[in-house]
């Protein structure tokens, strides 16, 4: 589209990036993640409403990297996580170029046209069509329809239940769940070498399907993400199951910001949340 | 040995895991026992280093393993054997009981204590709080349904608890 | 593995209200228990025998021993059986007395809990591995930071026990502030009389490397292996070959240029000077700020007089490395700056009393001065606007400190002490002058203290009045003084000639600078931070740094030497043995399984988590991973915890050991 294959092009060939992360797409007129070595793979670079993927996933295989800087495409909702890794030492701003895009909203299901109802939930919330910093910036914003945020009806709902009620709700949403780890695999913020569901001397969490050993994983992966996510959704939307798995991420993304004030992914210089404490952290909670 | 604790003449006794911290709940504790303090005989102690050392998977194994209710306790804030593990602790706590409150493990189940090594009459009056909520609140059957690994229903219908 | 049971009746304690026998009975189901016995006394030299006899006879490989609190004998059990051949720290102890039997009466409740307990203590052993303790080298050389008493003091006594100290100093002279007072409290000793004979000593003594008008730059390193990089300020003077003759400071022309530090402003000194004439090292400094030489070119006329050549314009300065084992800090306080316009500091002034404005507000540290024979006045008391005696002056106490509102919450300890000096020190030179004290209390709690003051009160009349002063002004020469006198209920106002306030003691501005360098921790006014209020006052968190006097809190001399001779002893601890032996509690990465995210880093609160970088044979980074230094780690686990992948394990307390505990549970 406008400007992102002449950056990206000029990227390369410039020796701004030694290689750019980036969306191609493919036969059925979806996008998927592509890495564009040479300035001829980058004329298959685009971008347009399916651009759904969060592609700050794929730094982590570029890390050590000691010749030229990541490229990456990115829309605003997923510079939260490139900001994230920055804080968290696991990239360096220096070490990347930041192609961002003005984003005019993504879909659910790339097999059918943009609207209201096939926008994902996130972005009715998006903090803003620009990303928040960027090496270069691309395409232009349009204005959209925002969608209705099922999740947090939702999310409503449950805080209304009462406590088995809660209970028996995620424990049939977490009954359907395979263990098949897409959540994990897609989240750029789980980024162990090995996970703690892989370990087995102690097994904490199991692996198998069962009940106890998936709400075990579910709770233990949204307390490892707590005040870590971003909130890109991509652990819903790749969930076979479709599980709302984003609402305890985002569950836990209000508490760290009515407690602590805190936001991941906001401010690269930012301390993290976990990690470091307050004094004045509230108590009543303890005898 | 499970139906041990649930016979008929005798009431519910709730299983609690309290996850201590060895300079100052534990020795509270210890001081407890010294003293003869009397207390309700249902928490099973776990010593670690520091609260610093607890992890939340600790009490998510610990209902598994088929606690109704899990006790957390440590240092008061700024006497830390350690600094500030019980800090790092508490600020960990504040975001998993939130978690847990709203994947329904409420405050009955989970709870949490500070308790310095003088404080022996405070840890009884912890223990016998923690026991009698717990009690209330009943056995964790939920929990306990979640962790059957198989099914078998015919031996459901003559009562026997897998 | 083959684990050995042993339930102790500890005579009726354990015994009354839990079926010991029972308990042993059950024991010697549960899987891996080769061998399950209950005695009345475990802890006698029989009841030991006992398990020594059975781990030879049943090839034992890990001991469980129900008793009382480990707090009172694993120390007893672990020796047992190190003794038999077992490895100490395959004991563990399952606290049947008083976690259990001293706080149920029920013998069923009390026996079944003791068997969950004992079971938990079985499954954790299954996962313990023999351990030994960590053994670090230790340099026997001791770093002080300060020399003024504290430093002083602490370096006397290191190196009178026979080891090596550096002391650094960043003054061009030792001594601190104690040499710039004129008489102590509450003997009313001349204080450099008392002072100057211990820093001849420092600097004649063959163990000590004095380094002044140095400063330490950077340091390296643990407990028993620190390398302090140190900076020696350029002095001009090269000092092997000065002999302190003093002629080059009295030809120095600039003589009006600069004000002297050791006067407090109150007098000048010259761009070529020794602070003061009984300085250690008598040996002088160029001001390279005044001197016309660094400025123009031109002078040098000390370069001209001086017999030994020992004048170097073009010196720099230095950086030198030492290696030490232990270090002291001592950096000391300063007085609390209260004029209107403070340094962005979290302090605010004091702009009603005038200090800064007006020449006749002076601080603690001036009035010493004036008081001082080898100070501005000779000793006598005189203004500083005018030279004239005043016949009146008016001391203020808690300038500062105890006024939350001005930054301060705290008590500066010494002030009601020394304005009861200063007070009398004026009445015992100027009969007739009139001294009035402004006071929120009276705090005199040390040793003929309190004596002290009634001295003051009692005979040399010095008078007395509770309460604040809201503002001076200048009226006529004078110093009008406005306050309250709370115990009649009423204004007060004086017309003073000279005011003293008594502003708080504050740490060093730059201690916070310094705490960071060594790895310390401050409070939020830069005194560092001691371990243990209670029981461990002079050491800090940070293995091998000790704390010394005024830079830990406010204090008088006394208890800084009192603190001094502590941090000293503590060094001869350390030192007392050629390799340290610490508890092998400590934490251990698993670089295969490492994702380096260093979250373990940011909640170590003794930084013992290094930055390990893993090359393959070429050079190539492969993956950067944390490292566990096991001098400085203490044990807490915290990192354990805050691990997602649990990469990093605390030894002694593993992430297995835990979940077979849980485990165990659910036979519970």
């Amino acid at each position: 589209m406008n400007g992102l294959n002449e950056v990206c092009r000029e990227a390369i060939s410039g020796n701004k990036a030694a290689l750019i992360i980036g969306y191609t797409e493919d036969k059925h007129h979806h996008l998927k993640p592509f890495i564009a070595h040479t300035e001829a793979d980058t004329d298959k670079l685009t971008y347009n409403h399916n651009a759904v993927n969060n592609l700050a996933v794929y730094l982590h295989r570029f890390r050590n990297r000691t010749e030229g800087r990541i490229g990456i495409v990115v829309k605003p909702c997923d510079l939260k996580a490139i900001t994230a890794l920055i804080q968290e030492n696991r990239v360096k701003r220096d070490d990347l170029y930041v192609i961002g895009v003005n984003c005019s909203g993504v879909v659910k299901d790339q097999n059918k046209e943009f609207s209201k109802e096939n926008t994902q939930i996130k972005c009715k919330t998006c903090a803003g069509k620009t990303p928040a910093w960027y090496d270069v910036v691309v395409e232009e914003s349009v204005e959209f329809e925002l969608p209705e945020d099922n999740n947090a009806l939702l999310m409503k709902q449950i805080e209304e239940m009462s406590a088995e009620e809660r209970l028996e709700f995620w424990n049939s949403e977490f009954e359907k769940c395979i263990k098949c780890y897409a959540c994990r695999e897609v989240c750029p913020m789980c980024y162990c070498d090995q996970c703690i569901v892989d370990k087995t001397e102690p097994r904490w969490i199991e692996s198998s399907a069962t009940n106890r050993a998936n709400f075990a994983w579910n709770m233990i992966r949204a307390f490892h993400q707590a005040g870590r996510c971003i909130g890109c959704g991509e652990c819903d939307r790749v969930c076979p199951a479709d599980i709302p798995l984003s609402l305890l991420n985002r569950k836990m993304g209000m508490v760290a910001f009515k407690e602590f004030g805190y936001r991941h992914g906001t401010d690269m210089n930012a301390p993290t949340l976990i990690g470091t404490f307050s004094t004045s952290d509230h108590e009543e909670f303890i005898r | 040995m499970l139906l041990q604790r649930y016979n008929m003449e005798e009431k519910f006794e709730p299983k609690i895991a309290a996850f201590v911290c060895n300079w100052c709940t534990y020795t509270g504790a210890d001081l407890a026992g010294t003293s003869r303090l009397k207390q309700q005989p249902n928490a099973r102690l776990i010593r670690v280093p520091c609260t610093g050392r607890i992890d939340p998977v600790f009490i998510i194994k610990a209902f598994e393993s088929g606690a109704d209710g899990v006790l957390v306790s440590g240092c008061h804030p700024g006497d830390c054997h350690y600094n500030a593990g019980n800090f790092h602790a508490r600020r960990r706590w504040i975001m998993f009981r939130e978690l847990l409150e709203f994947a329904g493990i409420d405050s009955s189940r989970l709870h949490f204590s500070w308790v310095s090594a003088s404080e022996g009459k405070k840890w009884v009056d912890v223990i016998d709080g923690v026991t009698e909520t717990v009690r209330k609140k009943g056995p964790f059957d939920q929990y306990r349904k979640m962790s059957r690994k198989i099914e078998l229903p015919e031996l459901e219908e003559e009562g026997v608890e897998i | 593995m083959r684990i050995g049971v042993f339930v102790c009746h500890c005579g009726e304690n354990i015994g009354r209200t839990v079926d010991c026998h029972a308990v042993a009975e059950a024991c010697a189901h549960f899987p891996g228990v080769a061998h399950s016995e209950d005695y009345k006394y475990m802890c006698s030299d029989p009841g030991q025998n006992l398990i020594k006899q059975a781990i030879r006879e049943k090839g034992l490989d890990a001991v469980v021993v129900g008793s009382c609190s480990p707090h009172m004998h694993e120390k007893t059990f672990r020796k047992a059986c190190a003794d038999a051949g077992v490895n100490p720290y395959m004991v563990e102890i399952a606290n049947l007395r008083e976690h259990c039997s001293w706080i149920h009466d029920d013998i069923k409740a009390g026996t079944r809990k003791s068997i969950d307990l004992m079971r938990f203590a079985v499954e954790k052993v299954k996962f313990n591995v023999p351990l030994s303790p960590i053994r670090v080298p230790v340099t026997k050389r001791t770093l002080v930071i300060g020399g003024g008493i504290s430093g002083i003091q602490a370096a006397l006594d290191v190196a009178n026990a026979g080891y090596e100290v550096v002391l650094v100093e960043k003054e061009p002279s030792i001594g601190g502030h104690m040499s710039q007072l004129s008489e102590t409290f509450p003997t009313l000793d001349c204080s450099q009389c008392i002072l100057t004979p211990r820093m001849v000593e420092v600097y004649q003594h063959p163990k000590i490397k004095l380094m002044s008008y140095s400063e330490v730059e950077k340091v390296d390193g643990f407990i028993g292996n620190f390398t302090v990089t140190i900076r020696k300020k350029a002095k001009s003077i090269k000092e092997e070959f000065c002999t302190g003759c003093g002629l080059c400071a009295q030809k120095c022309p600039i003589k009006k240029k600069a004000l002297s530090e050791f006067d407090e402003g109150l007098s000048f000194r010259s761009a070529m000077y020794v602070p003061f004439p009984q300085a250690v090292p008598n040996i002088p400094v160029i001001d390279r700020e005044v001197c016309t030489y660094f400025k123009n070119g031109k002078c040098a006329l000390c370069k001209s007089v001086c017999g030994r050549d020992a004048i170097d314009f073009d010196q720099q300065d230095r950086f030198v490395k030492e290696e030490v084992g232990a270090i002291i800090v001592a950096t000391g306080y300063k007085l609390y700056t209260i004029d209107k316009k403070p340094e962005g500091s979290i302090y605010k002034g004091y702009g009603e009393y005038g200090y800064g404005k007006y020449k006749d507000v002076i601080d603690g540290l001036q009035f010493e001065r004036i008081a001082s024979a080898s100070g501005p006045t000779s000793g006598e008391i005189l203004r500083p606007s005018d030279n004239k005696e005043p016949q009146k002056i008016v001391f203020i106490q808690c300038v500062g400190s105890r006024d939350e509102s001005k930054g301060i919450s705290y008590c500066s300890k010494i002030c009601c002490m020394y304005t009861a000096k200063h007070a009398m020190l004026y009445k015992h030179k100027v009969h007739h002058g009139e001294a009035y004290v402004f006071y929120m209390d009276i705090r005199s709690g040390g040793k003929n203290y309190e004596e002290f003051v009634r001295r003051a009160i009692e005979e040399d009349h010095v008078k007395y009045i509770r309460g604040r002063v809201s503002k001076i002004y200048e009226e006529d020469g004078k110093l009008i003084v406005r306050g309250e006198d709370t115990i009649a209920g009423m204004p007060v106002t004086i017309d003073a000639d000279l005011v003293v306030l008594a502003t708080a003691m504050v740490p060093q501005p730059e201690a916070s600078v310094l705490a960071q360098t060594l790895g310390v921790s401050y409070d939020k006014y830069g005194y560092f931070q001691e371990v243990h209020p209670k029981l461990r006052p002079v050491e800090t968190a940070t293995g091998g740094i000790f704390l010394a006097g005024a830079c830990h809190s406010p204090r008088d001399i006394p208890e800084c030497v009192s603190m001094a001779s502590a941090a000293a002893a503590k060094t001869m601890v350390l030192f007392g043995s050629d390799m340290l032996e610490r508890e092998p509690v400590v934490a251990e990465v698993d670089p295969s399984t490492c994702a380096g995210c260093f979250y373990c880093k940011k909640v170590c609160a003794y930084n013992a988590i290094d930055i390990n970088e893993i090359r393959d044979r070429k050079g190539q980074l492969q993956k950067v991973v944390a490292h566990v230094n096991s001098g400085l780690c203490q044990g807490c686990g915290t990192c354990n915890a805050t691990c997602p992948s649990k990469s990093i394990e605390l030894i002694g307390f593993r992430d297995d050991q835990i979940f077979a505990q849980i485990n165990a549970f659910a036979e519970v």
